[in-house]
């Protein structure tokens, strides 16, 4: 099944030090729900390993995640496919971020997957909310990143 | 008939059903209960993929789990097994239980993962890595007749499976009489039965017995016979064990997929080994949709509404592999013009594969799709015409006077006063009132509409359509058999020789041998052998138990009270036909000398030579009954297809709110003509469960495919079953048409409810949004398309709507 994916964020950090975190794979495995490890395989290619829960089954995933276009500091495109135990997936978006006030930048994204496989059958109907609820917990770590105490608060990125 | 009704004393009456108890009880046997020491438990993995080639498994990181036993690929079974039957002479539409080379369904198994226990292979399977390069695919029947589409088996050539057509009679003459034609199409969902119970298979192997013990929840016709062939040993080193409670079938429970697989496992690992599907395994690569079939009908008829000839083309969506499902379009045959006196029929059936699970037999074997077809086209006739829905089908029926009645496509029906059937409901729901009610809802703001469907469920199944649609196949028996042996100490047990799935079987052995021996039926024990001590059988199908396994227990009977009646005439010095049997003694009735049951059992067990010169000692008979009339091969494109006919009458009103579209049953009344029923409560259970099992089929149950040729409705969630909010309180109004045929005039109603329902509810529903211009034109008619329609229509007022 296909699947929409879009939205836009606020941050409170600077549009530089963002863009560094989403491109820093430690930071990424910290916010990306479920992920269990993340190597860089190639300049801009990673390898993931992810392990979900969805609807009534569970299982682990295995991906490759890709960067492209990249216009350092604004847009990307990532393209991300993965296969595992629940199915296979694969999507595309792109995210452009632009400054806001000071000390807060957006992030906005915009993109398509496709669920295959147990997953897209057992939770078709639930499927657009879990993706929402998984991009919102990445957002609500990352933020947390930059809070005070967060890894990357104020220069603790350096 | 041979027996005479008015001397019934067990046959027809209020007895209770045997089963029940242990069922009620929770004592019922199954599958799952069977305890073998060292079992192991099977996996599976299933494709993710609607069509692609496998480039790899890689198991190792299953295996290297403690423990895990063994991962089977479908290379290495492939080489060990052959291929699973195939009806249809179609050879390279070749099935194994696991995909070789290539997957062909999303769900479809790619691995069988064996551990010690089944959470274990459960996580087990999900470290198995298959690699896939996905190929084109497709899901929908219509693009699969194109020369063009991928097709799913590239050997084969093409997707159709089947592509026949019949002609019986002069339908283009009648066409070109007939002042009014009409066509339309009507498409049946893809749904099926889904016991609560999943399929099960247990296999154990012994090497120095040479003998494949096998228990199933199973349903399936020559199963130890397949089991053998595919395997590759002879059939006498198969032993099905028999005596395992079934929980629901309807028709599905075939698993011979599961069943080679398992066995295979148990001689490769030495091991006893169970599968056990989950009901995701069930519901995506169990094997066992339904029927999924467009429609194409044309009917030519008169400004009185008689219908004189049809047109129909079926083209069912059979999914990967051939399975059953060309099959059910063949059996419809049988009934093609339903209870009506259609002249003349052009049938064109077509089989095509798709990237989409497998069909397995389901409830009435295609009948309840064909059904729906012609009852709409009834309704569409009745409606060009001007005609009342119930005044048509009068005007149109086989009138009870013209039995046996020869359809065009060969089957004689047996019997029926479809008449009198329809009278008696009219009378029962008092027609005015009810079409009163309907308007008065209508004028309270609710659509509301009242359905009629009028239709027959062929009983007593045997296999002609085998022969009707592969001339390969040269069937003309599908024989059933009893056993009845009376002990030392006079007791009576009888043999049976099937498994069952909740139909009652040990009630109705029970009851016709006690009738024909006049003893208490609960003093009879019923057991069932397993396969290599049974005598030649088929399986509880095509409704046809009440016909067959009565049959042969009624004759078994009859040849066990002969053989009493003649020893104790000989005891008695008089002649065989001069001495009465009466309550399990033989009397001299001039004398008024006789011996009782227990003398009678004592010379037979005992008193050789007090027996009659050349009579075997002891007191046992067989019979293996024919089916009636299905002795022929076809002829022309005709046969004889089952030999009897029950007869079904519904009637419904359905009252929805037009903006929520959530259809309510106020009302159902079926009229219902069995024939003779055996057991009241097992044809009532039977009627009433085969209804809550159409409204599903009519309203709620479908296996949904997305565009990605993912199944989208694999649990409870997403496949919609009729609840008790669903199903309403159903009045049956009872009659009773004896078949000629048959020992007791009973018909058969394994199917029954189900064959006219999903039509009545459909016509119900099309009657509330008539007046939009709405006409629902598939099943199931979700609630979602009610209230979309209903809004479209009330938004264009003008505009004609198919849904």
């Amino acid at each position: 099944m296909k699947l929409d994916i879009g939205g836009t964020e606020t941050i409170q950090t600077d549009v530089e030090t963002l863009w560094r975190a989403l491109n820093d794979p430690v930071v990424l495995t910290r916010c990306i729900p479920g992920c269990k490890a993340m190597t860089e395989t190639a300049p801009d290619a990673y390898k993931v390993d992810m392990q979900l829960r969805v609807a009534a089954v569970g299982g682990s995933f295995e991906g490759e995640i890709a960067l492209s276009d990249k216009q350092p500091p604004n847009t990307c495109r990532i393209t991300v496919s993965g296969a595992g135990t629940l199915g296979h997936g694969s999507g595309e978006a792109k995210f452009a971020i632009t400054p806001l006030s000071e000390g807060f930048s957006q992030l906005s994204y915009q993109g398509v997957g496709e669920v295959g496989g147990l997953v897209a059958g057992v939770g078709q109907r639930i499927l657009g909310s879990v993706s929402k609820h998984l991009i919102g917990r990445f957002f609500t770590t990352l933020r947390k990143e930059f809070e005070d105490g967060g890894a990357l608060a104020a220069g603790a990125a350096e | 008939m041979t027996a005479d009704p008015s001397t019934f004393r067990f046959v027809s009456s209020n007895r209770r059903v045997r089963e029940d108890r242990r069922f009620v009880v929770g004592n019922g046997h199954y599958v799952a209960d069977v305890p073998l020491e060292g079992m192991l438990h099977v996996a599976i993995v299933g494709s993710q993929y609607p069509a692609a080639r496998i480039l790899g498994i890689d198991a190792s990181a299953a295996l290297a789990m403690p423990g895990v036993h063994y991962v089977l690929t479908g290379e290495e079974l492939a080489g060990a097994v052959d291929q699973l039957m195939n009806g249809l002479d179609t050879p390279n539409v070749r099935r194994f239980p696991l995909a070789v080379g290539q997957v062909r369904y999303a769900g479809e198994w790619v691995a069988a993962v064996v551990a010690d226990t089944r959470a274990l292979a459960e996580d087990a399977s999900e470290k198995v890595r298959v690699s896939y390069e996905p190929l084109p695919y497709l899901t929908k029947a219509g693009e699969a007749l194109e020369p063009s589409s991928p097709p799913v088996h590239p050997p084969h050539g093409s997707n159709v499976l089947l592509d026949k057509t019949f002609v019986w009679g002069e339908v283009e003459k009648h066409f070109t009489e007939s002042p009014r034609h009409l066509s339309f199409r009507v498409t049946w969902g893809r749904n099926s039965t889904v016991p609560i119970e999943t399929f099960g298979v247990v296999a154990s192997w012994d090497p120095w017995r040479e003998m494949l013990d096998v228990w199933a929840s199973i349903q399936m016709p020559k199963y130890p016979d397949q089991i053998a062939r595919a395997l590759r040993i002879p059939a006498n080193n198969v032993r099905v064990h028999q005596d395992v409670d079934v929980g629901g079938s309807y028709g599905v429970k075939r698993g011979i997929k599961h069943t080679v697989l398992v066995a295979h496992l148990a001689r490769r690992l030495g091991r006893p080994v169970r599968l056990l599907e989950d009901r995701l395994e069930n519901m995506r690569g169990g094997d066992a949709h339904g029927p999924e079939r467009i429609f194409d009908v044309d009917v030519a008829f008169n400004d009185e509404g008689i219908v004189k000839s049809m047109k129909m083309k079926a083209l069912d969506n059979a999914g990967a592999y051939a399975g059953r499902a060309p099959f059910q379009l063949g059996k419809p045959i049988g009934a093609i013009v339903g209870p009506y006196k259609i002249e003349s029929v052009q049938y064109r059936a077509q089989s095509v594969t798709t990237n989409k699970a497998v069909q397995e037999a389901v409830r009435g074997f295609g009948q309840s799709p064909t059904n729906y077809a012609i009852e709409t086209a009834i309704d569409k006739v009745a409606r060009a015409c001007g005609l009342d829905r119930v005044e048509i089908r009068r005007r149109n029926f086989i009138r009870a006077d013209e039995f046996p009645y020869l359809i065009p496509s060969g089957t004689r029906y047996d019997s029926g006063e479809y008449h009198t059937v329809v009278d008696k409901v009219l009378a029962h729901i008092d027609y005015p009132a009810l079409q009163a009610e309907r308007d008065r809802l209508r004028a309270s703001g609710l659509l509301a509409g009242i359905g009629i469907a009028a239709c027959l469920e062929p009983s007593g199944g045997n296999s002609s359509f085998e022969p009707l649609l592969n001339e390969k196949n040269q069937t003309t028996t599908w024989m059933d058999s009893a056993r009845i042996n009376v002990d030392g100490l006079g007791f009576v047990t009888v043999t049976i020789h099937t498994t069952s799935a909740g139909q009652g079987h040990e009630t109705l052995a029970a009851t016709v041998v006690a009738e024909v021996l006049q003893i208490d039926p609960d003093l009879i024990r019923i057991v069932r052998p397993d396969s290599l001590a049974c005598l030649p059988s088929n399986t509880p199908v095509g409704s046809r138990m009440a016909i067959m396994l009565g049959g042969a227990c009624f004759h078994a009977a009859q040849k066990l009270k002969a053989k009493l009646t003649r020893i104790g005439a000989f005891r008695l010095g008089v002649a065989a036909d001069v001495a009465t049997y009466e309550n399990g003694a033989v009397a001299d009735p001039a004398s008024g000398r006789k011996l009782d049951w227990a003398e009678l059992v004592n010379i037979a067990h005992r008193g050789f030579h007090l027996l009659p010169p050349d009579t075997e000692p002891g007191l046992e008979a067989t019979h293996v009954m024919q089916v009636p009339t299905g002795d022929k091969l076809p002829e022309g494109g005709r046969v004889q297809m089952y030999p009897c006919h029950s007869f079904e009458f519904h009637m419904v009103l359905i009252a929805l709110d037009p903006v929520l579209g959530k259809p309510e049953i106020r009302r159902y009344v079926i009229g219902h003509d069995c024939g003779t029923v055996i057991n009241p409560h097992i044809v009532k259970g039977m009627t009433l469960g085969g209804i809550a099992h159409g409204i599903g089929a009519a309203l709620l149950e479908e296996f949904v495919y997305d565009d990605e040729g993912q199944m989208l409705t694999q649990s409870f969630m997403d496949y919609l079953l009729p609840s008790s909010h669903e199903v309403p309180q159903v009045e049956i109004v009872h009659h009773c048409t004896p078949s000629p045929f048959t020992v007791f005039g009973q018909k058969g109603s394994g199917e029954s409810g189900y064959l006219g329902a999903p039509a009545a509810i459909s016509g119900a529903l099309n009657d509330a949004v008539a007046d939009l211009g709405i006409f629902f034109d598939k099943l199931p008619i979700r609630i979602f398309a009610i209230s979309d329609a209903v809004a479209a229509a009330r938004a264009n007022p003008t505009g004609k709507t198919a849904v």
